[in-house]
C-alpha cells in the first residue's frame, strides 16, 4: 500500500500542475478530522509531503483515499483507461480498441480532442480480428484526416463539414474496406470523438457505450441485436433477454452490407462525468450497478478498467473483452 | 442469396465432402444427375427413378444430416423424421409438392418428392425489375389456400413456421408451390453460441419466444409479400421494420387495399392479424375480381370523408376576438400583463387588450415594420426596429416614445435582451449587429458582418449568437469580441436557437439545410437535409427539434441523433417558426392555415382557415393563442386541445 502509493504521489508530482484547484472539499475535511496536527494541507503542499505518511494513519483507520485524491487534482483535462483481454473461454481476441487524446495550452484555444474506438470482430480464420482491427484503423486515420488535423491547422475554420457527418462517411470507408478486402469478416463498432465536452458517437452493433454520473448509469447507444429489437417493440421483457438463445444475433454490423446504416448521436458530457466504452464481452457477464459501482470507486481510470475486465474473467469471460473508459473534468 | 446465417459457423463446409456423386445410385432405385441446391442441412439433388426404366421420370431428393451424436437422440430424431414424413405423405394439395417416398443411408435421410421446374420467388425477385401486381395478388391468395389446408386438414394444424421467398416456388404454369417444408426443422440443432449477423427477416416476433401459431405463418406470409411489392430484403433491415418501409413509398401501383391486407398480417400481435389463412384470402379475394379503377374511387370517398372531417374542426374553432390593421402583419405579437402589442406592416405598433382585443394605443413609425415587438419586462418597454431604419423603446402602458436609435438601413431584426447586463442586440440591414444598453438607447458597441441581418440573436452563455444573410453566423461575447465563426452555404434569415441544457445551437439556412452547432465552440455537430430552403426558425422540446421548410413540411426531428421522427405536410411552404405547448406544435402556413399538431403523433388536432399566407410564430398567452395572417388581421384563437 505504502509502495503503491509513493509511485503514485510520485508520479503525479510534476511541478507546472496546477495541483491545488480541484481538491474536493469533502476530502479535505475528512483529512482534516482526524488530527489537525499532522493534516495541515494547503493542497499545494501536496506535491511536497509526498513520501510522508501524512493522512490516513492518525485513527489507523484504512482510508485508500490518498492516491486517488492526488490523481482527482491532477485532472485538469480528460484521463482514460483502456483494457482487453481474451477472456477464459477464448483462443483468440477478435476486440480491437483505439484511444488517443490530444490536449493544448496556448492563445490559439483549441479545444481538447479525443478519439476512442471499440470493435468487436467476428467471422472464422482469423477474419473477425482483421476485421475489427481495420476498421479501428481506418476510423482512427479518417477522422484524424478529416476532424483533428483541420482543428489543429485551423483551415476550412468556416465550412468544415460537420463533425458527425466526417465520423459516418469515415465508419462507411471502413464498411467498404472490410467488404472489399475480408468478405468472411465482420465486425461491431462504436466510437466517439469528444471535442471540448460534447462526444459525437457513432455506433453499429452491440458494443455499448455508457454514461455514467454519481446519479447512475445509462446505455447512451442502442444494440442493434434481434432482442433489443424484440423489448424495443414490447415483445420481449428485458428480463427474458439476458438468457435468449438468439441474444448474440445482430440485425446490423460492419461487413455486411454496402448500404449499412450507421447510429450517430451527439451527448454534452457533464462535468465529473464517466464514459465507458465496451464490447459484449463485459457487458453480458458484468451487470450495469457492477459497472456502476466499480467506475465510481476507483478515480484512476487504467485501474477501473482492468477491475471491470477482471470481473468479467471472474463471472466466465465467454467472449473477448474491451473496455475503455474516460474520466471527464470537473470544468 | 444473402448469407443470413454468414458466420453460423463451419457446420455446413464439410458436409459437401460425403455429398452423393453424380450417376451413383442410391436406395437402388434413384440414379443422382446432379445438385439443385445446398442448405445447412444437406443437398436436394435431381435424380432419375430407375423403376420406370422406359421412361425419364425425375424426382427431387432432399438430404438431411443428422447431427446427433449421442444415440438416444439420434434415434429420437429418426422418429421424428419418419412420423413427419409419414404426415407430409399424406398430404394432398396443389401447391404442396408429393411425396414419394422416404429412407435412411449413412447416417442421413433422404426425402423423395416430386421434382418442380420453375423458379422461386426469390430468384424472381432478383431476375425482375417488378412483378405486375396482379399475379402477386394471385399468388397470396393461393397461398392463402394452401396455408389454410395445412392448418385444417389434419387433426392438429401444420405450421409451415419459414414462409419466405425463396420456400416459394413458381412453377411453370405460373401457379405457387412450397418447397421447404419443416421437416427440415427437426435437423436443425444449430445452438448459436457465436454472435451472428443477419437475421431470418421473415419470422413473427412470438416465434422468437417459441410460440408457433398458424397466425405465425400469416405474418410470414406478410413479411414475404412485403418483400416481394417492396422489393427491400427484410434480412438486410431491421427486424420487423416493415412499417417503416410504406409499401406504396416503393410501389404505387399496389392498391390501398392489398396494403391495408398486407399491414394487417403484420401485426406485431398476432390477435391483431387476420383470424385465420382463410380469412385473409377471402380479403385478398375482394381485391382480385374488383377493376383497378374501383380503388382510386374508394380513396377519394376517403379524401372527400377527411375534407368534412377539416370542415368540423374548422367549425370548432372560432377566434375570441380578431384585431384588424391596414397592412399585412409579419412579425409576432407579444403580451405583457394584460395587452397585447402587434407591429403591422403599416407603419403601426398597436397596443391591444388582451381580453377583448380592444384598441388601447398605437405608435406610428416611418416605415414598414417587419420585426417582431419584444418586452422588457423589468424597464416595461417595448421594442422594435422599423425598415425607417430607427429602433424604438415605447412605453407599453400608454406607448409613448421612451427613446430611439437609428441605423444606416433598414431593420427586419428581431431584437433581444440581456437582462443580466441590460443590453438589446438586434441586427440591421447595415450589416451590423447593434449593441445598446436597454434603459436609455446608449449606443454600447456593433459588430460588422458585411451584409444584412434579419434573423433574431440568441443568447447563451454570455455570447450573442446571430446569423447574417451572407451565410455566416458569429458568436460575440457580451464585449463586442468574436468567439467563433460558423458558415453555411446560403443565408441564414432562420433565427438561430440553443437549447440550454446541452448547449447545441440549431439553425437553419436557405440552403435547405438544418445545422445543429457546438454552442461554446461553433463546431458542426451534424446537418439534416430538408427540399427548400429554411426561414423559420427551429426550437427544441423535449430532446426534439422542430421546424418548417418551404418544401412544405413541418419536421420533428431528434436532436442528439438527427434522425425524423415525423413530417408534417402542408400545402405550401412554411416560413412561420413553430411554437409547442400542452402537447402540441402550433404553426402557419403559407396555405393560409394556422396548424395545431400532436407532438407525439404528428397528426393534425385542427386548423384555422385565415385569409392570407401567415409568416409569423404563434404567441401563447393563458387560454389564447396569437396569430396574425398576412390577411392584416391578428386573430385570438382559444386554447383547446
Amino acid at each position: 500500500m505504502d509502495l503503491f502509493r509513493r509511485l503514485f504521489t510520485q508520479s503525479q508530482a510534476k511541478p507546472d500542475e496546477p495541483v491545488s484547484k480541484v481538491v474536493e472539499p469533502e476530502l479535505l475535511e475528512e483529512q482534516k478530522a482526524p488530527e489537525a496536527t499532522t493534516v495541515p494541507i494547503p493542497a499545494v503542499n501536496v506535491v511536497e509531503e509526498k513520501d510522508e505518511p501524512e493522512i490516513a494513519y492518525a485513527d489507523g483507520a484504512t482510508r485508500p483515499l490518498p492516491p486517488e485524491t492526488v490523481i482527482t487534482t491532477s485532472n485538469m483535462h480528460l484521463t482514460f483507461g483502456q483494457s482487453t483481454d481474451v477472456g477464459m473461454v477464448r483462443s483468440n481476441n477478435q476486440d480491437a480498441a483505439f484511444s488517443f487524446f490530444s490536449t493544448s495550452r496556448n492563445a490559439d484555444q483549441r479545444p481538447d480532442f479525443g478519439l476512442f474506438i471499440v470493435a468487436d470482430g467476428m467471422g472464422g480464420h482469423h477474419d473477425g480480428e482483421k476485421a475489427s482491427a481495420a476498421t479501428a484503423h481506418i476510423v482512427a486515420a479518417q477522422v484524424t484526416n478529416n476532424v483533428y488535423l483541420p482543428m489543429l491547422t485551423g483551415e476550412n475554420d468556416a465550412d468544415r463539414i460537420p463533425i458527425t457527418e466526417a465520423l459516418v462517411s469515415a465508419v462507411q470507408k471502413a464498411n467498404a474496406d472490410i467488404i472489399a478486402r475480408i468478405p468472411d469478416g465482420g465486425t461491431t463498432l462504436t466510437a466517439t470523438a469528444i471535442i471540448g465536452d460534447l462526444a459525437y458517437v457513432v455506433h453499429v452493433g452491440d458494443s455499448r457505450i455508457y454514461l455514467i454520473t454519481k446519479d447512475g448509469i445509462e446505455q447512451i447507444t442502442r444494440d442493434h441485436s434481434l432482442v433489443q429489437r424484440l423489448i424495443e417493440l414490447d415483445q420481449l421483457k428485458p428480463e427474458e433477454a439476458a438468457h435468449h438463445p438468439q441474444r448474440n444475433v445482430l440485425y446490423r454490423a460492419l461487413g455486411q452490407s454496402e448500404s449499412l446504416e450507421i447510429d450517430a448521436l451527439t451527448r454534452r458530457l457533464p462535468p465529473n462525468s464517466r464514459l465507458l466504452l465496451c464490447s459484449d464481452g463485459l457487458w453480458n457477464v458484468v451487470e450495469e450497478k457492477d459497472m456502476l459501482g466499480i467506475v465510481l470507486a476507483h478515480d484512476d481510470p487504467q485501474e477501473a478498467c482492468d477491475k471491470l475486465v477482471a470481473l468479467a474473467n471472474t463471472n466466465g469471460g465467454a467472449d473477448n473483452i474491451t473496455a475503455i473508459l474516460l474520466y471527464i473534468p470537473s470544468s | 442469396m444473402p448469407e443470413t446465417q454468414k458466420f453460423a459457423g463451419g457446420s455446413g463446409d464439410n458436409s459437401s465432402d460425403n455429398s452423393l456423386q453424380a450417376n451413383s445410385v442410391v436406395h437402388r432405385r434413384y440414379k443422382i444427375l446432379g445438385i439443385l441446391g445446398q442448405g445447412g442441412m444437406g443437398a436436394v439433388y435431381q435424380a432419375r427413378d430407375l423403376n420406370f426404366p422406359d421412361v425419364h421420370k425425375l424426382v427431387a431428393i432432399k438430404e438431411m444430416l443428422n447431427p446427433a451424436t449421442d444415440p438416444a437422440i439420434h434415434n429420437s430424431t429418426l422418429k421424428l423424421f419418419q412420423r413427419e414424413a409419414n404426415i407430409l405423405a399424406t398430404l394432398n394439395h396443389a401447391a404442396i409438392p408429393k411425396i414419394f417416398d422416404f429412407f435412411d443411408q449413412n447416417e442421413r435421410f433422404y426425402l423423395v418428392m416430386e421434382l418442380i421446374v420453375g423458379s422461386d420467388l426469390e430468384e424472381l425477385i432478383n431476375k425482375t425489375k417488378e412483378l405486375p401486381v396482379d399475379k402477386v395478388i394471385d399468388w397470396a391468395i393461393e397461398l392463402c389456400d394452401v396455408l389454410e389446408y395445412l392448418h385444417t386438414s389434419q387433426s392438429k394444424p401444420i405450421i409451415f413456421r419459414d414462409l419466405k421467398p425463396s420456400n416459394i416456388m413458381i412453377d411453370n404454369f405460373g401457379k405457387v408451390r412450397l418447397i421447404d417444408f419443416g421437416i427440415a426443422k427437426i435437423f436443425d440443432s444449430d445452438v448459436r453460441r457465436h454472435t451472428m449477423i443477419g437475421t431470418e427477416g421473415y419470422c413473427a416476433p412470438e416465434q422468437y419466444k417459441g410460440n408457433v401459431t398458424t397466425l405465425s405463418d400469416i405474418y410470414g406470409l406478410g413479411a414475404t409479400l412485403h418483400h416481394v411489392l417492396t422489393r427491400k430484403d427484410p434480412r438486410l433491415e431491421p427486424p420487423f421494420s416493415f412499417g417503416e418501409r410504406p409499401i406504396r413509398e416503393f410501389n404505387s401501383n399496389v392498391p390501398e387495399r392489398f396494403v391495408e391486407a398486407i399491414e394487417r398480417a403484420l401485426s406485431l400481435e398476432p390477435d391483431k392479424r387476420f383470424n385465420s389463412a382463410s380469412e385473409m384470402k377471402a380479403d385478398l379475394e375482394r381485391l382480385r375480381y374488383q377493376p383497378q379503377v374501383a380503388f382510386s374511387a374508394g380513396s377519394d370517398v376517403k379524401d372527400g370523408t377527411n375534407f368534412f372531417d377539416g370542415l368540423d374542426a374548422d367549425g370548432a374553432i372560432q377566434p375570441k376576438w380578431k384585431y384588424p390593421t391596414e397592412d399585412e402583419i409579419r412579425a409576432s405579437a407579444s403580451i405583457y400583463k394584460e395587452m397585447v402589442f402587434v407591429a403591422s406592416y403599416d407603419t403601426n405598433v398597436y397596443g391591444v387588450n388582451l381580453s377583448d382585443g380592444e384598441f388601447a394605443w398605437k405608435y406610428a413609425t416611418h416605415g414598414g415594420i417587419a420585426a417582431s415587438p419584444i418586452v422588457d419586462e423589468s424597464n416595461r418597454l417595448v421594442l422594435f426596429g422599423s425598415e425607417d431604419k430607427t429602433f424604438y423603446a415605447l412605453d407599453c402602458r400608454n406607448g409613448r416614445i421612451s427613446w430611439s436609435y437609428t441605423t444606416q438601413d433598414k431593420i427586419r431584426s428581431t431584437a433581444r435582451i440581456a437582462p443580466d447586463v441590460d443590453a438589446v442586440f438586434f441586427g440591421s440591414d447595415d450589416g451590423h449587429l447593434h449593441a445598446l444598453n436597454v434603459l436609455n438607447g446608449r449606443f454600447l458597441w456593433k459588430h460588422d458582418m458585411g451584409d444584412p441581418i434579419r434573423s433574431r440573436p440568441f443568447i447563451f452563455n454570455d455570447l450573442v449568437i446571430v446569423g447574417s444573410e451572407s451565410g455566416e453566423m458569429v458568436a460575440l461575447e457580451l464585449s463586442g469580441n468574436r468567439k467563433w465563426g460558423f458558415r453555411a452555404r446560403r443565408s441564414l434569415t432562420s433565427s438561430p436557437y440553443v437549447d440550454t441544457i446541452e448547449g447545441i445551437c440549431y439553425v437553419g439556412s436557405t440552403d435547405g439545410y438544418m445545422y445543429a452547432l457546438d454552442a461554446s465552440s461553433g463546431y458542426s455537430s451534424w446537418r439534416f437535409r430538408t427540399n427548400g430552403p429554411i426561414i423559420s426558425s427551429p426550437i427544441v422540446h423535449e430532446g426534439l427539434l422542430y421546424f418548417g421548410s418551404a418544401d412544405g413540411y413541418l419536421y420533428a426531428i431528434n436532436a442528439q441523433t438527427s434522425r425524423e421522427k415525423w413530417k408534417f405536410q402542408t400545402e405550401k411552404a412554411i416560413l412561420s417558426s413553430p411554437v409547442v405547448h400542452n402537447g402540441a406544435v402550433y404553426f402557419g402556413g403559407i396555405d393560409e392555415y394556422f396548424y395545431c399538431v400532436d407532438i407525439q403523433t404528428g397528426k393534425e388536432r385542427w386548423k384555422f382557415k385565415t385569409n392570407g399566407a401567415i409568416t409569423s410564430t404563434a404567441c401563447i398567452a393563458s387560454d389564447v393563442i396569437l396569430i396574425g395572417s398576412l390577411d392584416k388581421t391578428l386573430y385570438a384563437l382559444p386554447l383547446v386541445g
